[in-house]
């Protein structure tokens, strides 16, 4: 059993006054794929997003209870939002590149946390970071170009080489591959394969075929409560719960 | 005579779209037809078909009655014996006829005079006796025609269409062809300026003094009174006093309307910018009179005063004071423009600058800021094109010398200040003075047309990468 990386311990999130998750208790791995899934507006990127506090930007957006990393308590107000960032690393369902050059794209979050100090050491990481994102080989001779010019999957990878770029502990995935095609969709998985040996990683997805091949844990939500976890391979094949089998195998949702 | 013909009109035209829908609700149910479009439309039909051609009718007749009836009474004078040896004695002439016509003449009368008022009142009564049998003639004959029409059952909501579409083209013809118009104006008296003064002698010459070209016919000038005239007209004090009252606004303007234009878009709650964008905008509707006397009465005094503290000699219609107060009117438009180009930024793009640990104002300064960049510069773009064809503040508080200076503390003068000196009072309307005051509109009307074609292409070069 690996250990526990993040550990939520009744969790509530309000949308104002809509409550949109209701304590939820669910623990992730280090170095393991942990699936989301469930219908749309179940809660499941509303969970994603408390792990980085990306909740902060919405004003009237509140969250009890407690979550933690490492021992950590996240929710803490007087936390350090930018360092646990940048230990929570985050790609979005849209791909979405700076309007900058792919080079600048990279550059951007080790320069706003002071890594590399010297051009070259900042040359390294973009490079290692598309390495790992697998993007390198397609784009090294035009870094210059924008971002925005690459393919839809290719800036989903550029995407994740940022997240990458300053060397997070868990990477959170918000439906990636939603908006690609299945041959990208194919390399983004591949990816996350190659990834979790370093990272522990979260992805939402609407995909029960995409849970089945990236994960090892799932966890399915429905109305903004955690109905069931476990290993995927139990989830998927023998569910506890009858609304997990329901929705597994397509009758709502 | 012609508001009681119109209002005649209009009562015809909306008694016939009453009578026009029941007429063919009645033929609809009599025969049992299913009518081709719906018992209004033959209302609308009668009311276009009865009042348009009438009222074109109207309206040329009345453009051309005047200029005939003119024509017609000066050659009746003629035949009676009146002299006159130009086309003004003539025009003198008429117009004592007419107010001997209207009682409104106190001069002596003599014989001809009055034979030809005589002759007027006839043919005035005339022409508006068939102008009126024409304008009766002409509905009746229409009427007719779209009654016939409404019987046949015709395609009245097609027609309807037609006559609309007819409408707002005929609209939008009139509009472009004012511009048009305008610019031709600007254009030919222009070119009526530069046949006496060299274009390159205008654009170059570092001297504006048009007063020395006081009433003096262009085309009376002699050789001697040209060479004086020559370096009379020379633009660059006027260029040099806009752009520079326009870069002192745009120093006041641009780093205030921006940042409250972030502030706005990025750190103001809704009920924040509920309240105060409002506020901001009010600034731009302060009429600029009010703006140029607050500069003239206040601000320019109170840099003189401090001036004169320091021991600087402040003239009292300072570039300072004109451009201060400019830049405060351009704040709203720099401010609200710049507010929407950064809200149109997608959350995306905030959202990923904050997933990898960049706080808000990194991510407005390294991520926000570069993504609305053109559009910004759309904005300010405006917002200069704005400041320099704006007249009121500096001819207030600017003052009229043509100074070339870049000290801001003396008084400078703009290309609209100098049109406005130049139009005020008395003028011959072909001495070289006034004919310059349509070059300096023009030249004015080409440098905020460029910036505003810079502008719209900015802008739009940012929308189409978002949309």
């Amino acid at each position: 059993m690996s250990n526990i990386k993040i550990k939520s311990k009744n969790l509530n999130v309000y949308y104002g006054d809509k409550q949109a998750l209701f304590d939820v208790n669910l623990d992730l791995n280090e170095k393991e794929v942990t699936a989301l899934i469930g219908p749309s507006g179940c809660g499941k990127s509303t969970f994603i997003r408390c792990i980085n506090r990306m909740n902060d930007v919405i004003d009237i957006c509140k969250v009890t209870g407690n979550i933690e990393m490492d021992g950590m308590n996240i929710n803490d107000k007087d936390l350090d939002v930018v360092s646990l960032r940048e230990r929570v690393g985050m790609v979005f369902q849209k791909p979405n590149p700076f309007p900058k050059s792919i080079y600048d794209n990279i550059s951007y979050g080790p320069k706003i946390h002071g890594k590399g100090e010297t051009k070259s050491e900042l040359d390294q990481i973009v490079e290692n970071s598309l390495k790992k994102s697998a993007l390198w080989e397609e784009v090294k001779d035009r870094l210059d170009e924008p971002g925005t010019s690459l393919s839809g999957g290719q800036q989903q990878r550029l995407c994740i080489a940022r997240a990458i770029s300053v060397n997070p502990e868990v990477i959170l995935m918000d439906e990636p591959c939603s908006a690609l095609d299945p041959i990208a969709t194919a390399k983004i998985e591949e990816l996350i394969d190659e990834l979790k040996k370093t990272y522990t990683i979260v992805i939402v997805t609407h995909s029960m075929a995409q849970a089945v091949r990236v994960s090892q844990k799932t966890g399915f939500f429905h109305l903004g409560k955690l109905i069931e976890v476990g290993k995927t391979e139990k989830i998927f094949k023998n569910p506890d719960n009858k609304m997990t089998q329901d929705y597994i195998t397509g009758r709502f949702g | 005579m012609n508001i009681v013909l119109i209002f005649l009109i209009t009562i015809f035209s909306v008694s016939l779209f009453f009578y026009g829908k029941s007429k063919t609700k009645t033929i609809s149910i009599k025969d049992n037809i299913k009518l081709n479009a719906l018992p209004k439309f033959y209302g609308y039909y009668l009311v276009l078909w009865c009042s348009i051609p009438a009222l074109v009718f109207l309206l040329v007749w009345s453009l051309f009655e005047p200029v005939i009836i003119k024509s017609i009474i000066i050659e009746t004078a003629a035949n009676q014996g009146a002299i006159f040896s130009d086309k003004n004695e003539a025009n003198l002439i008429y117009e004592k006829i007419k107010a001997i016509h209207l009682g409104t003449y106190f001069g002596d009368i003599d014989s001809i005079l009055r034979e030809s008022a005589l002759a007027y009142a006839k043919f005035i009564n005339l022409f508006t006796n068939s102008k009126v049998v024409l304008i009766f003639g002409i509905i009746i004959a229409s009427v007719i025609y779209s009654l016939k029409k409404i019987k046949n059952n015709n395609k009245a909501r097609d027609d309807v269409e037609v006559i609309l579409k007819g409408l707002l083209f005929v609209s939008s013809l009139i509009a472009i062809l004012t511009t048009l118009g305008i610019i031709f104006s600007l254009l030919f008296e222009s070119i009526k300026f530069f046949s006496v003064i060299n274009i390159f002698d205008y654009l170059f010459g570092t001297n504006w003094s048009p007063q020395r070209a006081f009433v003096r016919d262009a085309s009376s000038i002699t050789a001697a009174e040209f060479e004086e005239l020559k370096d009379a007209f020379g633009f660059i004090p006027l260029i040099a006093g806009t752009s520079f009252i326009a870069f002192i606004a745009m120093l006041v303007a641009v780093p205030i309307g921006l940042f409250s234009g972030i502030y706005m878009a990025e750190y103001a709650s809704i009920k924040v910018r509920r309240i105060s964008k409002p506020i901001i905008e009010i600034l731009a509707g302060i009429p600029t009179v009010v703006y140029g006397f607050f500069a003239a009465l206040t601000v320019g005094p109170f840099f003189r005063q401090i001036g004169e503290n320091l021991g600087l000699t402040v003239s009292s219609e300072s570039a300072l004071a004109a451009g201060l107060i400019m830049g405060i009117m351009i704040i709203p438009y720099v401010s609200s423009l710049s507010d929407d180009v950064i809200n149109s930024v997608p959350q995306s793009l905030r959202d990923g600058s904050y997933a990898v640990g960049a706080t808000k104002s990194e991510t407005i300064k390294q991520v926000v800021i570069p993504a609305a960049l053109p559009g910004i510069i759309g904005s300010v773009l405006l917002a200069v094109s704005r400041a320099i064809g704006e007249t009121m503040i500096v001819v207030m508080a600017a003052g009229l010398a043509a100074n070339l200076t870049i000290n801001p503390l003396e008084s400078t003068t703009t290309i609209t200040t100098q049109i406005v000196m130049i139009l005020v009072g008395d003028q011959e309307f072909d001495s070289p003075k006034t004919q310059s005051a349509f070059a300096l509109g023009l030249t004015l009307f080409i440098a905020t047309l460029i910036l505003n074609y810079i502008a719209q292409r900015a802008v739009k070069k940012y929308r189409e990468k978002y949309d």
